[in-house]
Formats: C-alpha cells, structure tokens, sequence
C-alpha cells in the first residue's frame, strides 16, 4: 500500500459504514412457466392456491405469472389450474 | 396499499390453518356455534401448512389391536433419549384412534385390509404405528370443504406477527395483510398458535432458499411469536434433522417404502441401520455413514418387483412432495435402475418430527394463560400430522372452556402502534437490504455454526453474529406487502437461530443422536442432564435458559428398553473391503 492509500483507508473504510446503497437487478430463471394461450384473463385460482404466494397478475398480460422465485415445487398452482395452463419445473439449482 | 386498520373480536382466534389450525378451529366452532371463532391463514387455506398438497400416511397411529398408548408412550420416551412430558404424549395417544374414526367418517381414505381392518405397518423400532394413506391427496381438500360447511370466518392471506398480551394473558394477535399491506388487530380471549415448524432455518445444501423439506411458509413465526408474548419454548436443542432426497430435500420416504422392501443402503449396497423410524440415533449412524469411506448413503428400491414398484410410485408421485417424480425423470433416474441418493438435511425446529417447540402440557396450554398451541411447533415430540390434528382438538377444547370463564382482554393501544411501525419500518427504506441478502447470510451462518454436531466455540461465533443480524434488520427494506411478509419472516427465522444457539450451548452434554451431538461434551449424562432446557425472555428483553425438570413418568420403562435406540446399527460384514458397484 502507498502511502497516500495508507491515509485513505480508515476514511473510506469509515466512509463503507456509512454510505447509502447501490442496487442492481438480477435475472433470474424461475420454475412455474405459465402458457398464456391458455391462462384465463383475470383468473386468480393459482394465486390464491401458492402457499408461499409468489404467483401474481402480470399487470402486462392480465394473466398469472411467477413473479418471486420463491417457490417450493409443491404443484398446487399445476393441480389446481383449471386450464392446464401451468409447468412447474424443479428450480435449476435442484435440478 | 391499505392504511386501515382491520378490527376484529373473538372468542378464539387460531392463527395458522394447517393441519392443526384446521381442527382446532373445527372444534372450536363445533362447541361454540354462536360464539366467534376466527382462523387467520397467511396463505389459503385450501393450499396451506406442511401439508399442502396432502399426505402419504400416518406416522404414529395407535389403532387397537395393533399397538397400546402405553406401548407408544414408551416408544416415544425411549426415542427421545427421556426427555418427555409423558402426560403430554399420553393424551394424544389416548385420542389418537378417535381422531382417525373422525378423519375416516370424514371420508380421508386410509388403507385398509380386506376385512375392512386398518392396513397397519411397522416402520418404528419396536413397535406398529404407521397407517398407509395412498390416496392421502385429499386431505387439505376435506378439511377446507369442512371448514367452509361449517361457517367458520377465515381471513386468508393475513399472517400474525406478535401477540397481544393483557396483565399477563393473552389478548388477541396483530396480523398483516400479505397482499394489501392492512394492519390486522384481532381481540381474543385465547389463542391458539399453529403456525407450524421453523422450517426454514438451516440453508438447503442446494442453495435454494425456498428447497426446504417443510413448507418454507413455515418460518418459525409461531416460535417467535410465543417467546416475544413471554411464553416458554423446549427442546429447542434438540433440531430437527431429516434423511432427504439429495437436491430436492423431500423425504426419501422410508415410511411408504419400508413396509414394501425398500430399505437405507451405504455405497457399498450394504444395510447399516435396522429402523429407518426418524430418530435422532438413526440420524447419527447416518451422519456417520454419509462421511465415512462407505458414503454416499442411498435408498434401494433396485431389487422391487416392477408392480411394487409401480405402487411405490403412485404413491410418492401423487401425495406429500409430488414433483418427486419429476425430479429423478429430470436426471433420467428410476427406482428399477438407480438408487436414490440420500443426504442430511440443514436443521430446523420441529417437533412434528423431534422436540423442539413452544412448552405445551396435556391440556395444549402454554406457560402464558390462555394462550395454547398445537402441532409442529408445540413440543409434543415425534407429533407428526395425527399428532397436529389430535392437539389441534385438544387446544380447542380447552381454549374454548378456558375463554368462558374470562372477561373481555384489554388491548393496550401503544403496544399496536409500537407493532405498526417495526411492522412498516422497511417500507421507509425502500432501497435498504434485499430481505433474499439478509435471509441468505442467517441461514448460511446457522448452517456455519449451528449445524451438527456442535461446539461451544462455534456456537458462541454463530451467536454473536444472530445478534448482529437483530441490528441489520435496521437496514433490510421493503417496497410492497409481499416483501413486508419477507421481512417479517426473516426476523422470525434470525429469533429461532439465536433460540437454536442459546438453547443448545445451555445444555453442556450431548442427546437425542445427531440432534444434539456436542463435539466437547460426547457423553450423555443423565445424572446432571435429565431436564428440560427452557427458552423465554426475561424482565431485559433477552433471551435466557433455564431448566424444568422432567415430571414423574406414567408409563415406566423397564432399563432393558431404555437403550433400544441406542442399537440401531448393523455391524459391518467382516469380510474385506468390496468392490464399490
């Protein structure tokens, strides 16, 4: 370490304690795939079924779709589709 | 999102409408068709608890002619090492039987024999208990359908985050709206806690948050929420710890697969346990398996006939965790030509499995007046789901006597504001700490430092660093309903870790097998140990452990059948080291 940097670091080392936050968004591939040619518009039988409540209105299509990738593979939303609209599939870190 | 706030009265408010919420608010609207029973779920309750999407079988039926209670409660002492409340286990026991003849009037279906006899099977050490249910996906769906004809008042999607507490009982519960952001204050005259396991807590070996063996719903919020209203917890040390599928974290499933000749083998093909029965014992000649030479540990299905396996199939593919069968197809795997690779679960807190939960007695009371709880998260060990449905029954039985005889509970107005802004604090940092970063490094840190087997060194590190997440809790945010949920829950998961570590560096021994395995202290040691380690916080606010002893049994055991669990292993074949298949 150089001197100058040697003199920098307990200020910027205070400086990380206190600062605010920066943020990025990460791209995640999520199980519950949605087939929005069969999903009825404005049907709310998944969402209400996921126990962990991760399935919300895309407000884009009207339709259901994984919105948090936060899912248990349990199938409710699958089973319980009255158009056989939903694939759940093993998340890819299990798979 | 919503300002208001939802005000409601009752008699009994059950919170949680699993297995054990759901009974007890059947039973407690059946004995009280004019008074107000609420049920608050914080999922639906047609998908909701550890049982979500049904269940292959009960684990611990006590049918005549098959088994005693008595028979039980000695199976139950004996694989728990002695640490019982025997009257505890005994009431469940004695209406076990009842409580199945009620599921079966209700139309469950439950394996039978050609004489219209339960079709029971032996999984346990000793003795029969397990009573096959193969077309168990229907339960949740009976128990909704039942809940509905019976007019009981469900709030969905509205979960509980503290108690209400009036000069020293219990006055009702404070839930948030998980979709709109409404602040819920439910007045009750008792409580009845169900909310399940803290399932959540260790981090799954694939890195999944959500990859748990219980439904990650279960985040331990009935734990917290019993100890921060000043009722006891127990058994906290004694985790739960599950052989699971490897990746996919779900029950191998030696109960269903057992009784059909699947059997727990180590690479070499070779059997190492007599019982695949979950005891903290068979956990630790797993353990010890899994990292000797003869690792990985594998269930064997390989030898089956091809229509047992095809029934094995139906069953594990259709109830409990059905995208099982997706899984092994996922890798090209099959039980006729590959084992199935098992593993050690991250811990939790569970006493449907072990020990560990909210002190309950026979009666389903807590230490705190009328407040009861039942199910996973009531310590009422190796309770499983009869055992939630049994003391979902019993909680309301005496929760609605005990709410009877006492007046309208006070709500302490500062007590709900002061709940409201810890409950809305992240949203006034909507770009503070992602609750998924905060969750990820307890859980990880629970798995550094809290998993077996143990040591005080550790155990002090993890320690401190849980009470360091208590002050980054400060930081997390939150910029909806849905990730209010997330952060409430994440301080449910941070409380259950510094349980976990208080609780077991408290006890300066080791017990129960795996689940409380402490490397410094090898030996079990009855003379000094043959208590219950408590948790509660004391008049600080802090958490501290203290012991009750054990009450006098009601079934005796004979010294002969203490150590039952304790001879578990089968000797390695003497021959030489074989060839690995």
């Amino acid at each position: 370490m150089k001197k100058d940097d040697a003199e920098r670091e307990p200020i910027k080392a205070a400086q990380a304690r206190l600062v605010g936050n920066a943020q990025t968004v990460l791209r995640v591939d999520v199980p519950v795939v949605v087939d929005l040619d069969r999903c009825i518009q404005g049907c709310r039988v998944c969402i209400d079924s996921c126990p962990v409540d991760c399935l919300a209105h895309d407000p884009a299509t009207g339709k259901a779709h994984m919105r948090f990738d936060e899912c248990w593979y349990c199938l409710a939303c699958e089973l319980d589709c009255p158009k056989d609209a939903i694939t759940v599939k093993i998340p890819f870190l299990l798979r | 999102m919503s300002t208001d706030i939802l005000e409601l009265e009752a008699d009994v408010v059950v919170v949680g409408g699993g297995s054990a919420g759901s009974t007890a608010a059947l039973e407690a609207q059946r004995r009280l068709p004019e008074g107000r029973v609420i049920l608050l779920e914080k999922a639906h309750v047609k998908r909701s608890g550890a049982i979500a999407i049904g269940m292959d079988g009960l684990n611990n039926a006590i049918i005549p002619g098959h088994a005693t209670p008595e028979q039980y409660v000695k199976e139950i002492t004996i694989a728990n090492d002695g640490i019982v409340n025997q009257k505890a286990v005994l009431a469940y026991a004695n209406r076990s039987f009842a409580m199945i003849e009620e599921l079966d009037r209700w139309g469950v279906k439950f394996q039978k024999r050609e004489n219209g006899d339960f079709d029971v099977k032996k999984v346990h050490h000793q003795g029969s208990y397990v009573l096959p249910m193969p077309e168990g996906y229907d339960l949740k769906k009976i128990l909704t359908r039942r809940i509905r004809r019976a007019g009981i008042r469900v709030e969905n999607r509205v979960m509980g985050t503290r108690l209400l507490v009036d000069r020293g009982r219990v006055a009702g519960v404070i839930g948030l709206d998980v979709r709109d952001g409404g602040f819920a204050v439910v007045r009750a005259r008792a409580v009845i806690l169900c909310c399940g396991a803290s399932g959540r807590l260790g981090l799954p070996a694939s890195g999944y948050l959500y990859g748990t063996y219980e439904n990650p719903a279960n985040a331990g919020d009935g734990y917290a929420m019993a100890y921060h209203a000043g009722a006891e917890l127990t058994g906290i040390e004694c985790f739960q710890i599950n052989p699971l599928i490897k990746d996919y974290n779900g029950p191998a499933c030696a109960y269903v697969t057992g009784p059909l000749g699947g059997h727990t083998v180590n690479a070499r093909g070779h059997r190492f346990i007599e019982s695949d029965y979950w005891s903290g014992q068979m956990m630790l000649e797993l353990y010890r398996e899994l990292t000797s030479a003869s690792g990985p540990v594998y269930l064997k299905l390989d030898h089956l006939a091809p229509e047992t396996i095809s029934e094995i199939e139906r069953v594990l593919h259709r109830t409990e965790r059905p995208s099982r069968g997706r899984f092994h197809a996922g890798r090209d795997h099959g039980y006729a030509t590959d084992r199935v690779e098992m593993h050690i679960s991250e811990i939790g807190l569970c006493s449907g499995h072990s020990a560990s939960g909210v002190w309950v007695n026979e009666r389903g009371e807590t230490t705190l007046p009328g407040l009861y709880a039942a199910g996973d998260m009531a310590c009422v060990p190796h309770n499983y789901l009869l055992g939630a449905m049994t003391y979902g029954t019993i909680c309301a039985e005496n929760a609605v006597a005990y709410a009877a005889g006492v007046d309208e509970p006070r709500v302490d107005r500062d007590a709900v504001e002061v709940e409201r802004e810890r409950v809305f604090a992240p949203l006034a940092r909507p770009r503070g700490i992602p609750h998924q970063q905060f969750e990820y490094k307890v859980r990880r840190l629970v798995n550094d430092y809290l998993q077996p087997p143990k040591s005080a060194h550790r155990m002090e590190v993890g320690l401190a660093a849980f009470l360091r997440a208590r002050e980054e809790l400060a930081e997390v945010g939150a910029a909806s309903p849905h990730e209010l949920m997330r952060v409430q829950e994440a301080s449910f998961i941070r409380d259950c870790a510094e349980m976990a570590a208080r609780a077991s560096l408290h006890r300066t021994e080791s017990r129960w097998g795996l689940y409380h395995h402490r490397l410094d202290y090898p030996e079990m040691d009855d003379e000094r140990w043959f208590v219950h380690v408590n948790l509660r916080k004391n008049a600080d606010g802090e958490m501290e452990a203290i012991e009750r002893p054990v009450e006098p049994y009601v079934v005796r055991l004979d010294d002969d059948e203490r150590g039952a669990y304790g001879r578990l292993r089968i000797p390695a074949p003497a021959s030489a080291p074989q060839e690995l298949p």
